[in-house]
């Protein structure tokens, strides 16, 4: 036996009697059955306290028995906020209540709720804001003695991921509707998944008492899944919960660790009706649940939910309960019924028939309780809407069961588009303006009687499959009988002048509160709900939205109609950021020459998505590496992966005319073999690019770009050629090509061993000359260029071949003292011979003639990109300039980037690169500044690290080799 | 044929480590070396049937775009595909895929003994005359083979095109990302077995691999090599 209060075997569709599980609740080891959830295993041990609240720390237990409440949250080692009725138990697992101080049962902060009349909504903010900075003091406090679960950073949540699923139809819900639904468009030939968030198909039929003949619900049940078993074209997915309705039937379908992004044609929404509580004092107590509560226990666990029950219903399903009830031999103390009268139904009939006290025309007044679980209730007598008598009768039990309406499981409707509408004359919520490709069916529609259920079903599975072309028989017509008349009673609200009287379990909100939100002032439910946060907790509403709406209505003399309720939202359940983040995809990319710097001990930074060497050493000598690599360079011979550099081919008859619109240089008498810089302008004349045009062709030119810069290079070339229709074609060849600039006195030296087709010498092969030969037998393409400010050579050759050129290299240059520099080295090279690095030395703001550019537009020519705006830029002041410094004071801390250049304390600009040179032997850098602080032999003051004034004295740049020798050698 | 390795040849594939910690034996293709069998691999071929994954960047392929490009391609005896996002298998099991109206990329036979990449480029050359321009796709693209019955639901883990094989028939490109990348996706069955090329950035080889082995763990799928797809064959 698994618990005093479990029913023998076989009861229990989910629970498997000969498996018995051990598992801890509080540190207390309890027995439950294979198929138990954490909250019924407990149930089975009359163990009903399982959480407190959020904020005055009420004792809580089942409410739903569906996931649909906050009142069941606890907490596991590795997860805060675990739905205890919807998880299941495991061998060992670890359990425990939450939000409370000292022990569950005895919950030093259970005083709080004593004093609630003083702690109404926004108490905190109202009382605690002043004197100023008083808040700060109180938030923590207020912070840990409200609450949920409590999250371990440390845990590893293990292996989530994504998958994509395709579908004709699917139909979320797998109840009596949604089966019939998707066994009709199956046999339409329609391909169909139907996911349910229970363990087994069957929804309501699993559970609840459609009419007297209780085996029918399961011969129905037995039927549809025989059907669904036989289909070819239905995959199911049980355990599984569609939270989320996205554009274009896009569905966010969970299920264990995986988020399935699903794609339907049709989808047919059969996802039923959540059962509401009623409002009277204490009905949060451990031992008051709805009535489908007591039923889910009793048929899907063998759970005998008590022993002396009364039932508070508003509908002939309370009746229904009370059957199941006696069923397994509670003792059903009375029903109380809500109405004034009952018809005679057979579940009515039944219930007279066994014997059970029903007391019309009454309700619950309070629940009574020790400070654990109910003792009784005091029932009284219906004045009217929304008022009883404030005494009655005291009627003994351990078990209270409510069933008094319903609400439609709106929320993916809604997601979609759908609106929610009230009728006041039946007191129901029904959806409306449902969007194209979707449908409802069964009570989500409106429809209650089993056989309309089906009805409705099918002829949702039949509309689904019609819209895709798929004609199956004819078309079902729809149910007449909807059997929705009388199921929610219309104001099952009695307030209780001690409160306590719970609309909002989830926040601990009471009825006062939300009338007072009203005479606050907020007087729509929007409104309402961000005041008070009703709907806010982890149901989202699911209990307290239709509640909320009657009692905002009522206050503010509007219909429920005209109210309305709050808007629904993804995701529909609580869920887990590992399902959003998934199996995380960080693309990287590699050149083909990065193991090797890996395996020369380069520390690598990411570039936008490239990894690239910084600097070849440990970890904590970026310094003495970049000193090392670089006067290696200015004395001997480097090398440097350039492989990341944009590459783009501009080729075609018209490829100059083009080049000259889209650059600010000239470049249809770019001679063949030549290279030309290229700047690149916005339309407001912002420097946005840079790089080299190569013409190998007269109708080619290879034109490198930044790294980060490329694809937008690309687009806007594109973008700009879609108006110009010149006849040419752009290529992105980035990583189709790979390079290493090797650079140095040395240089061509080591070149020369390996390249023997072209004439390296300085007048055959000139500083900006470009040709096309072999390196090391691959064929490449050779750049003359000065980035670092010494004789170099920049050689690509294809992708594939970048390692093997790598190693070519560092072979052939092993006598000359070759050595790899990284990319922080090249950046304190190229800062040495004063070129600017677009995005590090601009900014979304610069100019051309700001940054030291303006000798690179071309001002003959009729029209570039920018090009006005440039004109008109130049007409007025300049607002800053970039300029050169040096930091004399060799003490001093050398500044940073984004260091504040000042004047009299005033920002004036920022500094913008700036390093040690060794080969300056002092602090080098460039800053914007005002035009009149840029001039060379003034002295400007940098804030550097730690706030110290740094005296920076402006110098002409570049800083070394003014005269251009050293490269063009 | 003899074994080689990777570093002896001036193409190398951008994963040779991988592959060759992977147990790789390599093969000299023209100017690279191509993993052909893995060491300890087992029944590959049975593995290529149920979910297997190989690489084949050291293969010959070429592109071509611009409007004159079909043809072009016509007068050098390519049958191009009637539309874009198609691939045709030409006479000597070399592949041409329609990417766009103006764009083709030209991939290698298995058995590698179509020359029709080769050709082209030797045949093409830049003209005022004629838009029809080269594509480096031999190192633009890294090249992957993913074969087996459970190739599409593999590929559903990272890559949200419908790639099931009674919706994307023998022959369909689909150009969509692949976990978070850029990529050209062409269903190229070899005999019965359902299989995919994959066309992806060379620069994002290294990362790509790992993902798709990621993926194909829950289907007990691993690494093979070009002889057991050309088994397949």
């Amino acid at each position: 036996m698994s618990g005093v209060n479990r029913l023998p075997a076989p009861a229990g569709l989910l629970v498997d009697h000969d498996q018995p599980i051990s598992f801890e609740f509080e540190g207390k080891r309890y027995k439950g059955l294979a198929g138990d959830c954490i909250a019924s295993a407990l149930a089975a041990n009359d163990q009903w306290l399982i959480s407190r609240s959020f904020k005055y720390h009420r004792p809580r237990g089942v409410l739903t028995m569906a996931g649909q409440d906050a009142n069941v949250l606890v907490q596991l080692p590795t997860d805060p906020n675990v739905l205890a009725d919807r998880y299941p138990i495991t061998e060992g697992l670890r359990v425990h209540g939450q939000h409370y101080t000292g022990s569950l049962e005895k919950d030093r902060d259970a005083w709080i709720g004593t004093f609630a009349k003083f702690l109404p909504i926004g108490f905190y903010y109202k009382a605690f804001y002043k004197p100023k900075g008083a808040w700060q003091k109180w938030a923590p406090l207020i912070r840990r003695k409200a609450g949920l679960g409590v999250v371990d950073p440390t845990v590893d949540p293990g292996y989530y991921d994504k998958q994509y699923k395709f579908y004709d139809v699917v139909v979320i819900g797998g109840g009596p509707a949604g089966m019939q639904a998707a066994v009709t468009a199956a046999q339409a030939g329609a391909e169909v998944l139907l996911v349910d968030e229970n363990p087994v198909l069957g929804g309501s039929l699993t559970y609840a008492r459609f009419d007297i003949d209780e085996p029918n619900s399961e011969v129905t049940r037995q039927r549809l899944l025989a059907a669904i078993k036989a289909s070819e074209h239905i995959e199911v997915m049980t355990d599984a919960t569609c939270n989320g309705w996205f554009t274009d039937n896009w569905l966010a379908v969970i299920r264990g660790k995986r988020l399935y992004k699903v794609r339907a044609r049709e989808v047919v929404l059969a996802a039923g009706v959540m059962e509401q509580p009623a409002t009277f004092g204490n009905n949060d107590l451990p031992g008051v649940v709805l009535g489908s509560a007591a039923q889910r226990l009793i048929r899907l666990y063998g759970i005998r939910p008590g022993r002396r029950a009364v039932i508070l219903t508003g509908n002939d399903d309370g009746y229904g309960v009370a059957l199941d009830l006696a069923a397994v031999g509670i003792d059903v103390a009375a029903i109380v019924d809500m109405r004034s009268q009952s018809r005679s139904t057979p579940l009515v009939d039944a219930v007279r028939e066994g014997g059970i006290k029903v007391i019309l025309g009454h309700t619950v007044y309070e629940a009574i309780g020790t400070d654990r679980h109910i003792k009784a209730v005091m029932v009284s007598r219906i004045i009217r809407r929304g008022q009883c008598e404030d005494t009655g009768d005291v009627i003994d039990c351990d078990l209270l069961c409510v069933s008094v309406g319903y609400i439609p499981t709106y929320q993916l409707a809604l997601h979609a588009g759908a609106k929610l509408h009230y009728d006041d004359e039946s007191a129901m919520f029904s959806i409306s303006d449902v969007p194209q490709h979707m449908r409802l069916a069964g009570s989500v529609n409106g429809i209650y009687d089993l056989d309309a259920v089906l009805a409705d079903g099918r002829r949702a599975g039949w509309l689904a499959a019609n819209a895709l072309g798929l004609k199956w028989e004819r078309e079902p017509l729809a149910p007449e009988n909807t059997g929705a008349s009388g199921r929610n009673f219309a104001w099952p609200i009695f307030p209780h002048p001690n409160g306590k009287d719970f609309v909002d379990y989830d926040e601990d909100l009471q009825v006062a509160d939300i009338i007072n939100a009203t005479r606050d002032g907020y007087e729509d439910v929007q409104l309402v709900k961000r005041y008070s946060t009703v709907g806010m907790g982890p149901s989202q509403g699911r209990n307290s939205a239709l509640t909320t709406a009657r009692l905002v209505a009522d206050a503010m003399g509007r219909t429920v109609a005209e109210t309305g309720v709050t808007t629904a939202r993804p995701p529909f359940a609580p869920e887990r950021i590992a399902h959003c983040a998934g199996r995380s995809f960080y693309p990287e990319r590699h050149s083909s020459m990065h193991h090797r710097h890996l395996e020369a001990g380069a520390q690598m930074l990411l570039a936008g998505v490239w990894l690239r060497p910084a600097y070849y050493g440990g970890k904590g000598e970026r310094d003495r590496c970049m000193s090392e690599e670089s006067l290696n360079v200015r004395n001997n011979v480097g090398l440097v992966d350039v492989s990341t550099l944009g590459g783009i081919e501009v080729r075609g008859p018209d490829a100059g005319e083009f080049m000259n619109r889209i650059y600010t240089f000239a470049y249809v008498k770019q001679q063949v073999g030549r290279g030309r810089y290229v700047v690149m302008t916005n339309e407001q004349g912002v420097v946005i690019d840079d790089g080299v045009a190569c013409r190998f062709h007269e109708h080619l030119y290879y034109v490198t770009a930044t790294t980060g810069g490329v694809d937008r290079v690309y687009q806007n070339m594109l973008r700009w050629n879609a108006q110009w229709r010149l006849n040419i074609d752009v290529g992105h060849v980035t990583n189709a090509w790979c390079g290493v600039n090797i650079a140095g006195p040395r240089s061509r030296d080591v070149l020369a061993k390996l390249c023997t087709d072209v004439d390296l010498s300085a007048q055959g092969f000139p500083y900006m000359g470009v040709r096309e030969g072999r390196v090391a037998g691959i064929p490449a393409r050779l750049l003359r260029v000065g980035f670092v400010g010494e004789l170099g050579y920049e050689v690509h050759v294809p992708q594939h071949g970048g390692e093997a050129l790598w190693d070519a290299m560092m072979e052939a240059g092993y006598a000359e003292g070759i050595k790899p520099f990284g990319i922080e080295t090249q950046r304190l090279l190229r800062l040495e011979k004063g070129h600017i690095i677009i995005g590090q030395d601009t900014d979304a703001m610069s100019h051309p003639g700001e940054v030291h550019l303006a000798w690179a537009i071309a001002r003959k020519k009729p029209f570039f990109v920018g090009g006005r705006s440039i004109q008109e830029i130049e007409r007025r002041p300049f607002s800053r300039k970039l300029a050169g410094f040096v930091v004399n004071d060799l003490a001093a801390p050398i500044p940073q980037e984004s260091h504040l250049v000042l004047r009299d304390n005033a920002m004036t600009g920022r500094v913008t690169s700036c390093y040690y040179s060794p080969t300056i032997g002092k602090p080098i850098g460039l800053a914007f500044m005002a035009p009149d602080q840029a001039v060379p032999g003034q002295t400007v003051s940098i804030r550097s690290t730690g706030g110290v004034l740094v005296r920076a004295e402006i110098v002409e740049l570049p800083f070394y080799d003014p005269e251009n020798k050293r490269q063009e050698m | 044929m003899a074994t080689t390795q990777p570093a002896q040849h001036p193409r190398r594939s951008m994963i040779y480590r991988i592959l060759r910690e992977a147990g790789a034996e390599f093969e000299a293709l023209a100017d690279a070396a191509v993993a052909m069998r893995y060491a300890d691999g087992g029944d590959e071929v049975a593995l290529a049937r149920r979910l297997g994954l190989a690489d084949l960047s050291p293969l010959a392929r070429t592109g071509f775009k611009g409007r004159d490009t079909p043809d072009w391609l016509v007068t050098q005896q390519v049958a191009i595909p009637d539309e874009p996002g198609q691939a045709r298998r030409q006479s000597d099991d070399a592949l041409v895929l329609r990417l766009s109206a103006d764009e083709h990329v030209i991939v290698s036979d298995l058995r590698t003994r179509s020359e029709l990449p080769a050709t082209l480029d030797a045949e093409w050359q830049l003209s005022a005359e004629r838009m029809c321009y080269h594509m480096p796709r031999a190192d633009s693209y890294c090249w992957f083979a993913i074969s087996g019955e459970c190739a599409t639901e593999m590929l559903a883990k990272v890559c949200g095109v419908d790639l099931r094989l009674d919706k994307f028939d023998d022959g369909r490109i689909a150009q969509t990302s692949l976990a978070r990348i850029n990529a050209v996706i062409v269903r190229n069955d070899l005999g019965t077995t359902p299989a995919f090329y994959v066309l992806a950035d060379s620069a994002s080889a290294d990362y790509l691999w790992p993902c798709l082995i990621d993926a194909m763990k829950e289907f007990e799928g691993g690494i093979v090599g070009l002889a057991a797809l050309r088994a397949l064959v």
